[in-house]
C-alpha cells in the first residue's frame, strides 16, 4: 500500500522537509486590511509581523475551500497512492479539519482525516511521524495502522508552549476560554500557555521579557530528553537563537541533533502577536 | 403588499408545482435576506472582536450556491437541487457555512430523482438534510445550526398529514426554526454567558425565513426590526454603549391606539437616536432610546401621537456613567470547586481591582495602619466553595494574623508571605487554579522574590533609622521595606530611589499611585522617569492606597 500525507500550512513544515517526503501542503488564508493571501505567498513572515501592531484593523484567517483539498487528494491518487492521511490543525481552534473531512468524502474509505489537537510543529511533527513510517514500506492494511500509531506516539510525548508578549492579540482572537481571555483585564502582562488537546491554557505569566525567556527554558528543560524540537517565535529570532544557546550549555544531552527554527505562520501569529517566544518538542520517552 | 394581494401572491404559489427554477427563485430568497441581516448574525458573537463572521461566512456559501444556479434555465427539481448543492459545497466559509452546505447537500440527494417538490418530498429531504448535516462534523454541538435543522426536522415531519402543501409546510419549519434559535442558549452555556442566541442557527432561520417571505412577497431588503420580550430588555447594556452627543435616555412605556407598525416606527426613532429597543409585554410596549440633548422630548411627543404614554423615565447619561462607573463592582475570579483559591490583603480599590482581574478569589481591605484582624481574613474565605486556600497578605504585620486564620480553619491553607503589593501582585502570576496546592504556593514563594519594592511616604515624625535622617513631613523612600532616603518633593524621593534601586539594569517599572494623587501627576512624573531611563517600560496604575503617594515595582 502506497499511503500519501497531506497537511495544511498551519502546520509550518519548512519546504526541504515536505519535499523530501512529498507531503501536499494546503494553504490557508490570511486577510489583511480587505485582502486575502495565500499562506505563504505575497508576504513574507517578517514583514507581516512588522505590520501586524500597525494595522487598521485586525487581520482575519479563513479555512481552505473544499476544492483546495479535493486537488491534492486527486493529486496523491494520480500518483499512485492507495490512501491518504489527512492531518490537521486542532479542530477546537480552525474549522480546516471539517472541510478536509468534507473533501474526503468525495472519496469514500480512501483519507483518513486526523485531528492533530495541534498547531505549527506541534502538528508538523505528527506530520512527519506518519511521513516516515509511511516511508519504511509496509504492505496492506498494516502501512495505514503504522503511521497512524506513530501519530498517536507523537501526540502523547507532545508538548507545545509558548510566552506572549501580550494578552491583546488571544483575546482578540475569540479562541481562548474567558479564564484565560479574562487574565490580567488591568496590569499588562506576558502569558504563558500550551496548547493541550486543541485547548488553549494558561500556565501563567509574567511582565518581563527576561522573565519570558528564563521561564520558557526552564519549561522546556524540564522535558527531559527529546526526540524532536522546533523552536518557535513570532519574528524574534535573535531570542529564538539565545533560547537554545542556554539549551545546549545547560543540557545538551538533550537536545535532538537536527532542531528545527520557524517564525510562525502569519496564520497562527495573527492571533498570538509579534514577539512570542515558544517551542514544540517531542520526548524521546512518554511521560 | 395588501392582505388581499398577498393572499393571491400565495394562492398562485400553491397552484403552482415548485420545479427546479421555483426552488432557484427560493435559494435566491433566502440569500438576499440573509445577507440583508447579515450584521445580525455577525453581532450574534460570543467572543467581542471575532475572527471570521458567522453572517459573512453564510452569505458567501449561499453566494456560491447561487453564482452556480444563476444563470441556469434547468426546469427538473432534482437537476437543480444538485447544481445549488454543488456550488455551495465548493465555496462553503467556516464552519456555520460548511454545515449549510451539507443542509444543501442532503436537500439536493433527497429529491435527486424528483421533477417537482411535494410536501412529502420536502419533509423527507429536511430529514436528509439533518442526516447529512450531523455526519458531516467531526463533533457534533447541540444549541448549533445542527440543533436548528433538526427541530425543523422534527417539527415537519410531524406536521406531515394535517399540512397538506410545500407551502404551508414551509412555514411549519420556518416557525420551528424560529423556536429552536431562541432555544439555543439553553443547549449551549457559552451562548448563555454572552447573553446571545447561536449565530450559524439565526442565519439559518433567515435563509428560510427569506424564502417564505419571497412567496408572502415581502421586502427582503429591509432588515429586521426586533421586538423582544419586555422582559428581555437590555438597557442596562445599552449603557455601555453610549455614544458620544446622545446625552440622554428616554425610556417610554405606552399602549398603542392601533396595530403598530413596527417599520415606520423604527424608522421615525432612527432619525432621533441610536440604541434603539423595543419591547412589548401584555398589550403594553416600551421604547428605549438615546437621543442627543435638543431631541429629549421629540421620542415623547411623537409616540404621544400614535398611542397612550403610562410612563416617561429621562435620564442624564453622562451623569449616570459617571455613577457607575464610581461604584463599578469589582469583579472577583469565579471559584471551581476544589480548585485553588486566593485571598490577598489589599489597601486600595484599584490594586483590589487589579488583583481581581489577576484571578484573586476575594480581598480583605487592610495594609499599612489598619491591620485586618484574623476573622477579617477568615471571614474572606470561609464561604468559598473549595478547602484549597492561598492567603498573600502583601504587608509584613499581617502575615501573623494570616498565620493564625490557617490554625484556625479547617480548610487547607498554605500563606505565602509577600510583604509588599508587588510581590502579592507578581505571585498571583504564577497561579494555576488546577494546580496542585503545594507546588503553588512553592512556586509563587519563588516567583515573588523577582521583584523589587518600592514604597513612597510621608514621614509622620522626626528619626534616624540605618543612617538616614527624617524630619516630620519630609517625603520618605523605602525600598523593599527598608528606610532608603528622604526628600523634598514626591518627584525627588521617586527618582533618587530608582537610582538607588540601580532601575537601570531592570525593564519595567510599574507606578501604583495613591488615593491623594492625582492621575495627571502620575503621569507627569512617569515623563520624568522616562526621561531618564528611555530603555525602561513604565505603566501608571491606579491604586487608591491611603497615605502612600506611589507603590512602585521594579522589575
Amino acid at each position: 500500500m502506497k499511503l500519501g500525507i497531506v497537511t495544511d500550512s498551519t502546520s509550518d513544515l519548512p519546504a526541504t522537509l515536505v519535499e523530501e517526503h512529498n507531503i501536499q501542503v494546503v494553504p490557508t488564508i490570511l486577510i489583511l486590511d480587505g485582502k486575502e493571501y495565500l499562506d505563504g505567498i505575497g508576504i513574507t513572515r517578517e514583514d507581516f509581523y512588522t505590520r501586524l501592531p500597525s494595522l487598521h484593523s485586525p487581520p482575519t484567517t479563513a479555512a481552505p475551500s473544499i476544492r483546495d483539498f479535493t486537488t491534492p487528494y486527486e493529486t496523491l491518487f494520480s500518483q499512485g497512492c492507495d490512501h491518504i492521511i489527512s492531518i490537521h490543525a486542532a479542530s477546537q481552534l480552525t474549522t480546516i479539519i471539517n472541510v478536509a473531512y468534507q473533501a474526503a468524502q468525495e472519496f469514500p474509505g480512501k483519507v483518513t482525516c486526523v485531528d492533530s489537537g495541534s498547531l505549527s510543529l506541534g502538528l508538523g511533527f505528527q506530520v512527519l511521524a506518519a511521513a516516515e513510517a509511511a516511508g519504511t514500506a509496509h504492505v496492506g492494511e498494516l502501512g495505514l495502522k503504522s503511521a497512524l500509531d506513530a501519530i498517536e506516539s507523537t501526540r502523547k510525548r507532545l508538548q507545545l508552549s509558548a510566552v506572549l508578549d501580550t494578552m491583546e492579540y488571544l483575546k482578540r482572537s475569540g479562541r481562548v476560554p474567558g479564564a484565560v481571555a479574562a487574565l490580567g483585564g488591568l496590569l499588562s502582562i506576558k502569558p504563558m500557555i500550551a496548547l493541550v488537546d486543541g485547548e488553549v491554557k494558561a500556565i501563567g505569566a509574567v511582565r518581563t521579557t527576561k522573565q519570558a525567556d528564563e521561564r520558557i527554558l526552564k519549561i522546556l528543560l524540564e522535558m527531559g530528553e527529546l526526540q524532536r524540537l522546533a523552536i518557535l517565535h513570532t519574528n524574534t529570532e535573535p531570542r529564538a537563537r539565545n533560547l537554545l544557546n542556554e539549551m545546549m550549555s545547560q543540557a545538551a544531552q538533550s537536545v535532538p541533533t537536527d532542531i528545527l527554527f520557524v517564525n510562525v505562520t502569519a496564520v497562527i501569529g495573527a492571533h498570538l502577536g509579534p514577539n512570542g517566544l515558544g517551542f514544540a518538542a517531542v520526548r524521546k520517552t512518554p511521560s | 403588499m395588501s392582505d388581499p394581494e398577498r393572499t393571491a401572491r400565495v394562492k398562485k404559489f400553491r397552484r403552482l408545482p415548485i420545479d427546479g427554477q421555483s426552488l432557484k427563485r427560493l435559494i435566491e430568497a433566502g440569500l438576499i435576506w440573509l445577507r440583508t441581516n447579515q450584521e445580525i448574525v455577525n453581532s450574534l458573537n460570543v467572543f467581542p472582536v471575532p475572527d471570521g463572521d458567522t453572517g459573512t461566512n453564510m452569505t458567501l456559501t449561499m453566494q456560491a450556491a447561487w453564482n452556480e444556479v444563476k444563470d441556469s434555465g434547468v426546469r427538473n427539481l432534482g437537476e437543480m437541487a444538485a447544481l445549488i448543492s454543488k456550488g455551495a459545497l465548493m465555496g462553503a466559509r467556516g464552519n456555520s457555512g460548511v454545515i449549510t452546505s451539507q443542509i444543501l447537500r442532503g436537500f439536493s440527494r433527497s429529491v435527486n430523482d424528483k421533477a417537482t417538490l411535494d410536501v412529502e418530498t420536502l419533509v423527507k429531504a429536511f430529514g436528509e438534510a439533518r442526516d447529512t448535516a450531523y455526519k458531516g462534523v467531526v463533533r457534533p454541538v447541540e444549541g448549533t445550526i445542527l440543533t436548528v435543522i433538526k427541530e425543523v426536522a422534527i417539527a415537519t415531519e410531524a406536521a406531515l398529514g394535517p399540512v397538506k402543501d410545500p407551502i404551508e409546510m414551509l412555514e411549519v419549519a420556518v416557525k420551528a426554526a424560529d423556536e429552536a434559535v431562541k432555544k439555543t442558549p439553553d443547549l449551549l452555556p457559552v451562548l448563555k454567558q454572552a447573553g446571545v442566541v447561536d449565530s450559524g442557527g439565526k442565519g439559518l432561520f433567515f435563509i428560510l425565513e427569506g424564502m417564505l417571505r419571497h412567496v408572502y412577497g415581502d421586502s427582503l431588503e429591509t432588515p429586521t426590526m426586533s421586538l423582544q420580550p419586555m422582559s428581555a430588555m437590555n438597557l442596562q447594556g445599552a449603557l455601555e454603549e453610549v455614544e458620544e452627543g446622545q446625552d440622554y435616555e428616554i425610556v417610554v412605556d405606552f399602549v398603542p391606539l392601533g396595530e403598530l407598525d413596527l417599520g415606520s416606527f423604527y424608522g421615525r426613532l432612527e432619525e432621533m437616536g441610536t440604541s434603539i429597543q423595543v419591547g412589548e409585554g401584555e398589550g403594553m410596549y416600551r421604547m428605549h432610546i438615546h437621543v442627543p440633548t435638543e431631541k429629549r422630548y421629540e421620542p415623547i411627543d411623537y409616540i404621544m401621537g400614535i398611542g397612550t404614554v403610562t410612563k416617561v423615565a429621562i435620564e442624564n447619561l453622562l451623569a449616570q456613567m459617571e455613577e457607575i462607573q464610581k461604584s463599578a463592582q469589582i469583579k472577583f475570579a469565579t471559584v471551581e470547586p476544589g480548585n485553588i483559591a486566593v485571598v490577598v490583603v489589599s489597601p486600595g480599590q484599584g490594586l483590589s481591582k487589579i488583583f481581581a482581574s489577576l484571578g484573586v478569589a476575594a480581598v480583605v481591605a487592610g495594609g499599612q495602619s489598619m491591620n485586618p484582624s484574623t476573622q477579617d481574613i477568615l471571614n474572606s474565605f470561609e464561604n468559598l466553595p473549595t478547602d484549597k486556600v492561598i492567603i498573600l497578605p502583601n504587608n509584613k504585620n499581617i502575615i501573623l494574623a494570616a498565620n493564625q486564620a490557617k490554625e484556625v480553619t479547617v480548610k487547607k491553607v498554605f500563606v505565602v508571605p509577600t510583604r509588599t503589593v508587588p510581590q502579592g501582585l507578581t505571585a498571583m502570576l504564577a497561579l494555576l487554579p488546577d494546580g496542585d496546592l503545594e507546588a503553588v504556593a512553592e512556586k509563587m514563594i519563588k516567583a515573588m522574590s523577582a521583584v523589587k519594592t518600592g514604597e513612597i511616604t510621608i514621614a509622620t515624625r522626626t528619626v534616624e533609622i540605618d543612617g538616614v535622617s527624617v524630619k516630620d513631613g519630609q517625603v520618605i523612600a523605602l525600598l523593599d521595606g527598608k528606610l532608603a532616603l528622604a526628600a523634598e518633593s514626591v518627584e525627588q524621593g521617586v527618582m533618587d530611589l530608582l537610582e538607588k534601586a540601580d532601575a537601570g539594569g531592570y525593564e519595567l517599572i510599574t507606578l501604583f499611585y495613591g488615593a491623594g494623587m492625582a492621575h495627571a501627576e502620575a503621569n507627569r512624573i512617569k515623563d520624568v522617569i522616562r526621561g531618564k531611563y528611555s530603555n525602561l517600560e513604565i505603566e501608571v496604575q491606579e491604586g487608591g492606597q491611603p497615605h502612600y503617594q506611589f507603590i512602585i515595582s521594579i522589575e
